[in-house]
């Protein structure tokens, strides 16, 4: 199968962040970078997709300045065939501007499956995906959980709120990839050696107009610090009033 | 005056919490935005027009029905289609909707439709003359972003548990719409709908995680840990690698260095010390509560709430306690 | 010259030829190893030599079997001289050293000849004696060991039976040959002189008996385990286990280097020099029996990984010179799970080392705890040969439990084997006003001391407890000293020992970078996997630093009357130390752990576990087993605290980290009541309390 997956470049996700002086972005001093985790399962299942059904081509693609070219060489280490940049200097948050790039980029490419990640860790939106699908007029299933393809069609579960869905779709087809489904590899030294000699070729990235920006970045009100708060069973209704109220979780 | 179009999720044809949610934050915006109509759009199987009083209760000027028999499952590309274009038909300043798992589908799908500017995951709304003045949580919760969507219609989505319905109450008017694509021939069908039970919730999705150590003392214990779990509803069972090891619970429910890592918005963690190898798994949790009989474990220098005592006495009187919380849901 | 003397020739030439052509042969295959050059530091090769080699100084180690070992070993030694003797015998009749030595030397030689034929027949009569009635554990198990031994014990004392019986009869025929010196041969000649009707004839029988015995035992020890008679002492010369050079440092790696595949998976992709390990094994299996893995039941003997070595080399040697030499079935005389050897020219293709001779669970098992290193009596390495096809598992084929991903990828990202914010590193120090080398250097000022904290002591609760009592017995001496605080990585030393020499570079050499910048020159640290890394392995990177570690350090400023102690009479508190591998037999630090306790407490009492010291056992957690699941078997700490709880002590000594860890997990899984300290953790309890308060 002819396979592209979309991947982004972004912080490691067990960072500490610091909002840079602009306040409208982090500082990126002593970040590091990576493919994004869901990116990379995405990566992983086009590999097992076409390592189990025989021989196919695994393209990845990116959106960003040029040093998103490291980004595509890990997943060319993981075992991608080529890689595409779409060259911009500063990713916009707007996801569908990004989504517009990559639907001029894809289209017409005769594949078969587009991947991408259910979200990035920095934009945390999810849009990216399942709208880059629309515009290229895919059957897309958003944050799968499995994924299977034989004779053409797709057979994928997703989880809704305590429930699942399994639902099918024909080829060519675009799917958001959850966590769970695979694991990505790791990339062997000799894997990592033959990368940097697959084909990388850049390309100006068509964005769509940004109409989504960002005004500022802020850190989280500090979370208070941890307390005991009571003992025994009597503290469960201060406990329940806590969740309810503070942390909103209940 | 423009309108505000908010998309209303059901289920079984009842709505959803969350579309009670949308709908107010709909109706707020309107407000915002010069006084204009909150249209709530439904889509079900034929009946789920009765949901029309309830959004009028929560602002709802208009409520578009659409009912369609193919619409006992989600149908993504014929929800999405019909909600782009009610959009087009009217001027409305944005379409809202939650940023749910039907959400996350629909929201993307229509802004590409509408060549709509869309922020998702949002948890606050501003109108700012033509702009809408949006926050939502970036970099896995760890940086709040402030985000500027300028363009009509936008689409917006809201996160769940973020904002509180509030009622409005007015008397909604129902329209009727039929589905603007045919759901014959939508492209991804549903075969299966799993229940809860057995397409258990995975830890990575579950916003709940309740998760039991060696201070459950033995492994029929851990029934207490999974009634708690039930209680939430929308939780999964996790385990230390102390109770995996001695075959308390399955390898695939460890949470650890050396398990599964987690980030859910709640981390219950019962009869566990903290060690640096579980901690290492479930830190990054929003809130963490724990209970432990030693209040010198390490788990509670991590946790926001922690209780000290005997955790098979305080789980169960938990339970009970989430249980009559959620009841009001 | 006789008819039998051309005879003899002829024989000896044959005898002497076919061995040569094995000897050829064998060395051939071992050049099918990658280089590996030794020539450097003869004079420490030499002492190791005399000491290990001729000294058997490790064999002793056994008091039992050590005794025997070294009677037979000393035995052949001093009766090679008497071989050849009897060799150029058989060609130039008449021919004996008393032609050539003066008439003392020559009754001496003569006198250790029989004497030591005797001592021989005893030592392999107690040999055969323990192995067919004792059955000792580390012998047990493969049919094939037991054969060959009992063929080479059985061939030994038919030497020395005939060697004695030779001279017995030659005295009966003419006593003027046999000088009185031979006593032993005397003697028997006494006791049998009653029997032998034709004592020449017999004297005859038994002399080329013993002459063609010498021949097929020369001959032998090309297709037995006895081979270790020819290469050991060259092997003990060669080695690097005990020196020269660091002891432990393991063997560096250019990853720039355009080859196939990294790391080993097969005999060619190993060292000549771990070929030669494989034709020195005798297959004492003491390595095994000191293995913590295999004592708890895991798959991996180092005697194995040893023998499973020369067993493919065996196998794939002749395939790849084409000589013939070699058994059809080479599985028919080498060692152990001889079974697993291919028999067909496309199985010996399709099969390499690793995967059909040596399995991934065995790799992943060991803790590199160098206990096999330690034992061998030959000084071979049988942790190189782990490492390398660790290297090979993961450079090359991304093969190893699933659970280390995250640790490699943590590593990378993080700087730490944990999923723990590099922000948080110093987090232990606040409070305790301890400069970061940046802020000294913003002061113009340099820190005598770099305190290298290393990830357990900045990032694990209970090790972060040790961390701050050695800060405090820092200040408390006034030493002055700086921490690197959140420029502070991992040195990559788990990556390494995992095998990912790739990780483990990028790591080091940030490191180094960093030590650099900042002109450290000298570096103490509490963890003796980052003093070992740091000290020991950094200058194959160009990192060169002073390194102590801290048990090091403290008993040094206690010896020097730096601490203040508070004076206080206790009772006697008694106290098990748990050595450290990487302490101990990596870096022979014993001692000082020792005296720091004795210095440092009032009055205590230090027992020793039963295996302690040098023959220590690890507790589980070393070679990156720690970052791995244990799943077969009894957990190796569990194991070890058994031992340490026996003592009777009333409190656990550690002086690492992960043995902290390791050692406190197995203390409560057996629900005892016993503290574990680190001995920083002792002395900081021992502080007067007055400077405990300059923190």
């Amino acid at each position: 199968m002819k396979i592209a997956v979309c991947i982004k470049r972004t912080p490691d996700s067990e960072s500490r962040f610091k909002i840079a002086a602009s306040s409208t972005a982090i500082d990126e001093a002593g970040l590091k970078f990576d493919i994004d985790d869901f990116a990379s399962y995405a990566v992983e299942v086009a590999l097992q997709l076409n390592e189990k059904q025989g021989p196919g081509e695994t393209v990845v693609v990116a959106v960003g300045p040029d040093v998103v070219q490291e980004t595509l060489r890990k997943a060319m280490s993981m075992g991608a065939d080529r890689a595409v940049q779409l060259k911009t200097d500063a990713v916009p948050y707007d996801g569908l501007a990004v989504a517009t790039a990559l639907a001029a980029e894809l289209t017409g490419g005769g594949y078969d499956l587009v991947l991408f990640g259910k979200h990035a860790f920095d934009t945390s939106s999810g849009i990216v995906g399942t709208a880059t699908a629309e515009l290229l007029g895919l059957p897309c299933v958003t944050a799968a959980s499995k994924l299977d393809i034989a004779n053409g069609r797709g057979t994928a579960r997703r989880e809704l709120e305590g429930v699942a869905e399994v639902v099918e779709f024909p080829l060519p087809a675009a799917v958001t990839i959850d966590e769970g489904i695979a694991r990505p590899r790791y990339p062997s030294l000799k894997n990592i050696m033959a990368a940097k000699k697959k084909p990388l070729e850049v390309k100006p990235a068509q964005l769509g107009p940004v109409r989504v920006s960002v005004k500022a970045m802020d850190l989280p009100p500090e979370r208070p610090a941890g307390r005991i708060i009571g003992e025994g069973v009597a503290a469960v209704p201060e406990l329940i009033r806590l969740l309810q109220t503070e942390a909103k979780v209940l | 005056m423009p309108n505000v179009l908010v998309f209303a999720e059901t289920r079984a044809n009842a709505l959803r919490k969350i579309a009670l949610e949308a709908t107010s934050v709909a109706r707020a915006l309107a407000d915002a935005s010069g006084g204009g109509e909150v249209h709530a759009i439904v889509a079900g199987t034929p009946g789920v027009s009765s949901v029309a009083e309830q959004l009028g209760q929560y602002g709802a000027d208009v409520v578009v029905v659409v009912e369609h028999a193919a619409f006992s499952n989600f149908d993504r590309e014929a929800v999405s289609a019909t909600i782009a274009a009610r959009a087009r038909s009217a001027a409305y300043r944005a379409v809202v909707l939650g940023f749910s798992a039907q959400g996350r589908d629909v929201g993307p799908r229509v802004a590409a439709k509408l060549d709509a500017p869309i922020a998702a995951d949002v948890i606050e709304i501003r109108a700012s003359g033509d702009a809408i003045i949006v926050k939502h949580p970036a970099y896995a919760n760890k940086v709040i972003a402030t985000l500027e969507v300028k363009g009509s219609p936008c689409v917006l989505s809201v996160r769940p548990s973020a904002f509180t319905p509030s009622p409005a109450p007015r008397a909604a008017r129902v329209e009727n719409m039929a589905p603007a694509a045919d759901p014959g021939a939508s492209r991804v069908t549903v075969k299966e709908m799993i229940e809860g039970g057995k397409g258990r919730i995975d830890l990575g999705e579950a916003p709940v995680i309740v998760s039991g150590g060696r201070g459950l003392k033995a492994p029929e214990n851990f029934k207490l840990v999974e009634e708690l779990a039930a209680a939430f509803g929308n939780a999964a069972v996790g385990a230390t690698r102390a109770v995996t090891d001695d075959g308390w619970r399955p390898h695939s429910d460890q949470i650890g260095q050396t398990g599964r890592q987690v980030s859910p918005q709640l981390y219950v963690a019962v009869g566990i010390s903290g060690a640096i190898q579980h901690l290492a798994g479930m830190r990054t949790s929003k809130t963490i509560v724990a209970i432990n009989r030693d209040k010198e474990a390490p788990i509670f220098k991590v946790a926001d709430y922690g209780v000290v005592g005997d955790a098979l006495e305080i789980v169960p009187a938990l339970t009970k306690a989430v249980r009559e919380a959620k009841a009001g849901h | 010259m006789s008819a039998s003397n051309g005879v003899f020739l002829v024989v000896l030439a044959v005898g002497a030829g076919f061995f040569a052509l094995n000897v050829q042969r064998l060395v051939r295959y071992m050049r099918l190893g990658q280089p590996d050059p030794r020539t450097d530091h003869p004079l420490a090769r030499i002492r190791n030599l005399l000491r290990i080699g001729i000294g058997q100084s490790k064999i002793f180690r056994d008091r039992v079997a050590g005794p025997m070992h070294a009677t037979i070993f000393w035995g052949f030694m001093v009766l090679t001289a008497g071989t050849v003797e009897i060799l150029i015998q058989g060609v130039f009749n008449g021919f004996s050293y008393a032609l050539l030595l003066p008439r003392p030397i020559y009754a001496a030689y003569a006198f250790s000849q029989d004497v030591f034929a005797l001592a021989v027949i005893a030592a392999v009569g107690f040999a055969l004696y323990r192995r067919l009635v004792l059955h000792p554990r580390r012998l047990e198990g493969d049919q094939l060991e037991h054969t060959d031994a009992l063929i080479i014990l059985s061939m030994i004392g038919g030497l020395m039976v005939t060697l004695l019986f030779a001279n017995a009869c030659a005295y009966l025929v003419d006593p003027s040959t046999v000088g009185p010196e031979k006593v032993v041969s005397r003697a028997l000649a006494a006791a049998i002189a009653p029997m032998s009707a034709r004592p020449a004839a017999a004297a005859a029988a038994f002399w080329w008996m013993h002459a063609l015995l010498i021949l097929v035992f020369l001959n032998y020890l090309p297709y037995s385990k006895h081979l270790h008679v020819a290469t050991s002492l060259i092997n003990v010369y060669l080695s690097n286990t005990s020196g020269p050079g660091t002891i432990g440092a393991m063997r560096p790696m250019d990853l720039e280097a355009e080859v196939e595949q990294f790391g080993a998976a097969d005999v060619e992709h190993l060292t000549w020099k771990n070929l030669l390990d494989g034709y020195s094994c005798t297959e004492c299996g003491r390595c095994t029996a000191a293995c913590p893995a295999n004592i708890t039941g895991k798959p991996l003997s180092p005697r194995k990984i040893v023998v499973n070595t020369r067993q493919r080399l065996m196998e794939k040697g002749p395939r790849v010179t084409g000589d013939r030499m070699e058994l059809a079935h080479p599985r028919l005389a080498h060692g152990e799970d001889s079974g697993a050897g291919a028999t067909t020219a496309t199985e010996v293709a399709a099969d390499r080392l690793l995967d059909a001779y040596i399995t991934e669970d065995e790799l992943w098992a060991c803790t590199s705890c160098r206990a096999c290193v330690q034992e061998c009596p030959v000084s071979i390495d049988q942790l190189d040969i782990i490492n390398q096809m660790r290297r090979y598992l993961v450079l090359s084929e991304s093969r190893f439990p699933e659970e280390v991903q995250p640790a490699f990828e943590s590593l990378e990202r993080n700087g730490s084997p944990w999923a723990f914010s590099p922000a948080d590193r110093a987090q232990w120090a606040e409070g305790l006003d301890i400069p970061t080398m940046a802020e000294a250097l913003e002061r113009g000022e340099r820190p005598d001391i770099l305190f290298w904290v290393g990830c357990m002591g900045s990032f694990d609760d209970r090790a972060k407890k040790i961390t701050v009592a050695f800060a405090r017995i820092l200040k408390a001496c006034g030493i002055d000293f700086a921490i690197l605080g959140q420029e502070e990585h991992c040195h990559g030393d788990p990556a390494r020992r995992m095998g990912n020499e790739y990780l483990y570079q990028m790591l080091a050499k940030d490191t180094i970078g960093t030590l650099d910048r900042y002109e450290v020159k000298t570096i103490v640290t509490s963890c003796p996997h980052c003093f070992h890394q740091i000290g020991n392995e950094f200058p194959q990177l160009g990192g060169h630093y002073e390194v102590i570690h801290h048990s090091t350090f403290i008993d040094r400023l206690l010896q020097e009357g730096r601490v203040p102690l508070r004076s206080a009479e206790g009772r006697a508190l008694t106290v098990a130390y748990h050595d450290s591998c990487y302490l101990g037999r990596y870096n022979d630090v014993y001692d000082a752990p020792r005296e720091t306790l004795r210095r440092a407490l009032p009055v205590v009492n230090l027992v020793e576990p039963r295996r302690t010291k040098d023959r220590g056992l690890c507790c589980g957690a070393g070679g990156g087993r720690m970052f791995m699941e244990e799943r077969t078997g009894k957990r190796i700490n569990a194991e070890r605290t058994e031992e340490l709880l026996a003592t009777g002590a009333e409190t656990i000594a550690v002086a690492c980290p992960f043995c902290m860890t390791m050692i406190s997990d197995g203390v409560n899984a057996a629900h005892a009541d016993v503290p574990v300290l680190d001995i920083a953790e002792v002395v900081a309890g021992e502080l007067s309390p007055n400077a405990r308060s300059t923190t």
